[in-house]
């Protein structure tokens, strides 16, 4: 429909415009944020929907198939042979652009009620469309340099927006944490892509898949490079995907604005590894080794995720641990070779978990920036709009049938199965369970029962109750009576509107996927990913998916069923208070503490560092550094007083020398050549 | 006839000599720099003379080289030697020792 704007040579400049808007509005924004205020949520809003118009208008290019290749591709530059920069728009990509920009859009929309009043208004914005210009770059590159330029943009903007509040310690530690962990997930990609530049001599995508039979080749240390190339690019998906065990800033990154939260720590930054394994099916297609090792983590994650997540009781903490159970979902499902259940599994997650958020986000703004669910209850009748949106998400979530989550989910741990890793499809089911249980233990928490905001915290067994609702600072020091009042308004339309046009798609996302092989949604995969090799061509398990289905439904059932027995009977509601006083006091040191994984760092990195910085500078520094500097300033001064000896400042006696020394010379050379010829 | 070029080297050694025994006998540094410039001309003498012996000019051009930067080094040495004098009142080189180690 869009071929005119099409170049002669298949070349597509849409693609710049849609890669750069966002960009512009960052830049915009740093440079005349103070000053045009007021307009930053509109325009930086205005930036995203841009791209979004143009990502569907791009939709034709996007899925075309033209001389064999996929999609549509611009160069932007050609550095040295093998080194070609370009972007490349096919349908894995273009489903990742339309959900960066298209929620990106609806969560920028929202992001003007919730961050009204904020001080730093302008700001927010412009590190919002820069996160969104970083993401783009992650996924629109054709070659691994790209990617990884992304991948670090993707970071940076993390790092600003985890820390907007830069005024909160707790804000700016859990900022320099997201950091640290997705640094270390970078070094591990770096390695990857210097084994493929090395042994493909190219940057692109296309020469380093043609090439992953080359790769297979050549071993080290007993495993073939490829499955080192495979682990390599891991390690960065899952400091990015907050997998296990490099996912503990996931949960601390909730100290930014809820906006943030929902999109870049639930719907889009983090399924960047699920994109990775996606793009790089041909690495993990032709190695059983990396397939298990990915589906394992991903799992594992899955799991750990789904039983962390029933021992919160902040909302947005619960909403965390859910994200990283449903990654662990996703990169499950790409990791076994499931590549377009774990990549439906973002899509539709992509939705529900961003109408969680910022349902959540109504919440929290409506209640002062209260965040523990403790302190919430009875709130369906003060809140309607958002009870609908909160139930819509959890049902979603849940894997509850005709709605979103269902359809995927379902994909994903069937895929298991279908790709004979019946473990992993144990524990996919499990955590189905686990998941209908802690979302509707939040569901039933927060909603049901009487309002317990006027409770006092250590009555409901909060422990800390000054740091239980951290309250942003900048909102907190504008806390005058018109002000105070105002935030206890039912939150506006702007806030409203994007979580309302949510609720659909995470309805309706999933039936894209039902029809099997011939639904809309594998035809628009068809020629996308690598078939798997090695283990042959997936067979057919004996139990079939409407069986699997079921046994998945009776868990989400049971999950439900507990969870109603714990917080929804009337009995419960009526002794919330005592129910949830000792249950906050009574559970298990072990959940408290998040399975020890931040203690296990701090001794392992934290203490040892601290450690070894003592030794060195108490005994390193001044002894050997120290002592290896004075020594040579103490000699430099004992030749200096020795060569002092020859100035005597008597100009006849330096002639002197002179002429003796040419005398010297001739001497020398009428002895060694001899005088006459 | 030609003067032969044992001669040449024989006065450009007598005229280098006079400048060394100069340098380094006298303590008036004007007359010292003038050593300098016999020295300098003693080594121009037997470029010349050479040049014309090889039949090559790049002996010429040495010479012009050097009186450049013989004219160089002669207006720095009386630059120092007049701001010697402004400061110590003393042109004599024995007395001005202030450059002692």
């Amino acid at each position: 429909m869009i071929h005119h704007v099409m170049g002669v040579d298949g070349s597509y400049p849409l693609l710049v415009a849609l890669w750069l808007l966002p960009l512009a509005g960052a830049i915009f924004w740093w440079t005349f944020g103070p000053q045009l205020k007021a307009l930053a949520g509109w325009l930086g809003s205005a930036a995203i929907a841009g791209s979004f118009v143009l990502t569907l208008l791009s939709w034709g290019a996007g899925t075309q198939s033209q001389g064999g290749a996929l999609g549509a591709h611009q160069a932007l530059l050609s550095w040295m042979s093998g080194f070609d920069f370009g972007l490349l728009l096919d349908p894995l990509s273009l489903l990742w652009t339309s959900i960066i920009t298209g929620v990106g859009f609806l969560i920028h929309f929202y992001s003007i009620g919730y961050m009204d009043g904020d001080r730093a208004f302008a700001r927010f914005f412009a590190y919002m469309n820069f996160f969104v210009f970083a993401m783009l770059t992650l996924v629109l590159s054709d070659n691994f340099i790209g990617l990884l330029v992304g991948w670090g943009l993707v970071g940076l903007a993390s790092y600003f927006l985890i820390g907007f509040w830069f005024e909160r310690p707790s804000a700016v530690a859990a900022a320099r944490k997201a950091f640290v962990m997705n640094v270390v997930g970078d070094v591990g990609m770096m390695f990857a892509i210097f084994i493929i530049v090395a042994n493909v001599h190219s940057i692109g995508f296309g020469d380093a898949f043609a090439g992953a039979g080359a790769l297979a080749g050549p071993s080290f240390f007993h495993l073939p490079l490829l499955v080192w190339v495979c682990i390599g690019l891991f390690i960065g998906a899952a400091a990015k995907s907050a997998q296990v065990p490099l996912h503990t800033w996931l949960p601390d990154a909730m100290e930014g604005p809820t906006p943030v939260s929902a999109l870049i720590h639930a719907a889009t930054m983090v399924t960047a590894g699920v994109y990775l394994v996606a793009r790089c099916s041909p690495f993990w297609s032709a190695s059983g080794d990396a397939q298990l090792l990915v589906g394992t983590i991903g799992g594992i994650t899955a799991l750990l995720g789904a039983i962390l997540g029933c021992a919160q009781w902040d909302i947005k903490r619960i909403l965390a641990y859910s994200t990283m159970s449903q990654i662990g979902y996703m990169i499950m499902g790409v990791g076994v070779g499931a590549y377009e259940g774990g990549v439906a599994h973002f899509f539709t997650h992509a939705f529900f978990k961003a109408q969680l958020f910022l349902g959540s986000g109504l919440i929290i703004h409506a209640l002062n920036n209260e965040q523990d669910v403790r302190r919430m209850g009875g709130l369906a009748k003060k809140l309607p709009f958002a009870f609908v949106a909160m139930l819509v998400g959890v049902l979603a979530i849940s894997g509850v049938p005709g709605l979103s989550g269902f359809f995927s989910k379902d994909a994903v741990i069937y895929g298991a199965l279908e790709h004979r890793h019946p473990w992993l499809y144990g524990v996919g089911v499990l955590t189905a369970g686990i998941t209908a249980y802690y979302m509707f233990r939040l569901l039933f928490v927060t909603f049901f029962g009487t309002y317990r905001g006027g409770v006092d915290p250590s009555d409901l067994g909060i422990r800390h109750p000054e740091l239980a609702g951290t309250m942003p600072a900048s909102h907190a020091q504008e806390g005058d009576a018109a002000h105070e009042a105002e935030h206890h308004h039912a939150p506006s339309w702007i806030m409203n509107l994007p979580v309302a046009i949510l609720i659909v798609p995470s309805i309706v996302a999933g039936w894209l996927m039902v029809g099997g092989a011939n639904s809309p949604w594998s035809r628009f995969f068809a020629s996308q990913f690598a078939p798997i090799q090695e283990t042959g061509q997936a067979v057919a398990p004996s139990i079939s998916e409407g069986v699997t289905s079921l046994v998945v439904l009776a868990l989400v059932a049971a999950g439900f069923a507990i969870a109603f027995v714990r917080y929804g009977t009337r009995a419960a509601q009526a002794d919330a208070v005592a129910r949830l006083r000792s249950e906050s006091v009574h559970m298990s040191p072990l959940l408290t503490n998040l399975f020890y994984f931040d203690a296990f760092y701090d001794l392992i990195v934290v203490r040892t560092s601290q450690l070894f910085g003592t030794l060195f500078g108490r005994g390193v520094d001044p002894h050997v550094i120290d002592g290896t500097v004075r020594e040579a300033a103490y000699a430099a001064g004992q030749i200096g007083g020795l060569m002092r000896l020859l100035q005597t400042g008597l100009v006849r006696f330096y002639a002197l020398v002179l002429v003796f020394g040419a005398a010297c010379f001739i001497v020398y050379y009428a002895l060694a050549f001899g005088v006459a010829r | 006839m030609t003067v032969p070029i044992g001669d040449y080297v024989g006065l450009a050694s007598v005229l280098f000599f006079i400048g060394v025994a100069g340098v380094l006998l006298r303590r008036n540094p004007l007359i010292m720099l003038m050593s300098i410039e016999l020295m300098f001309n003693a080594a121009n003498l037997l470029f010349v003379a050479f040049s014309r012996v090889w039949a090559a000019n790049a002996g010429h051009v040495f010479a012009f080289l050097v009186i450049t930067v013989a004219a160089a080094e002669a207006a720095i040495g009386l630059a120092i030697v007049v701001t010697v004098f402004r400061a110590e009142k003393n042109v004599d080189v024995d007395e001005v020792r202030s450059l002692r180690g």
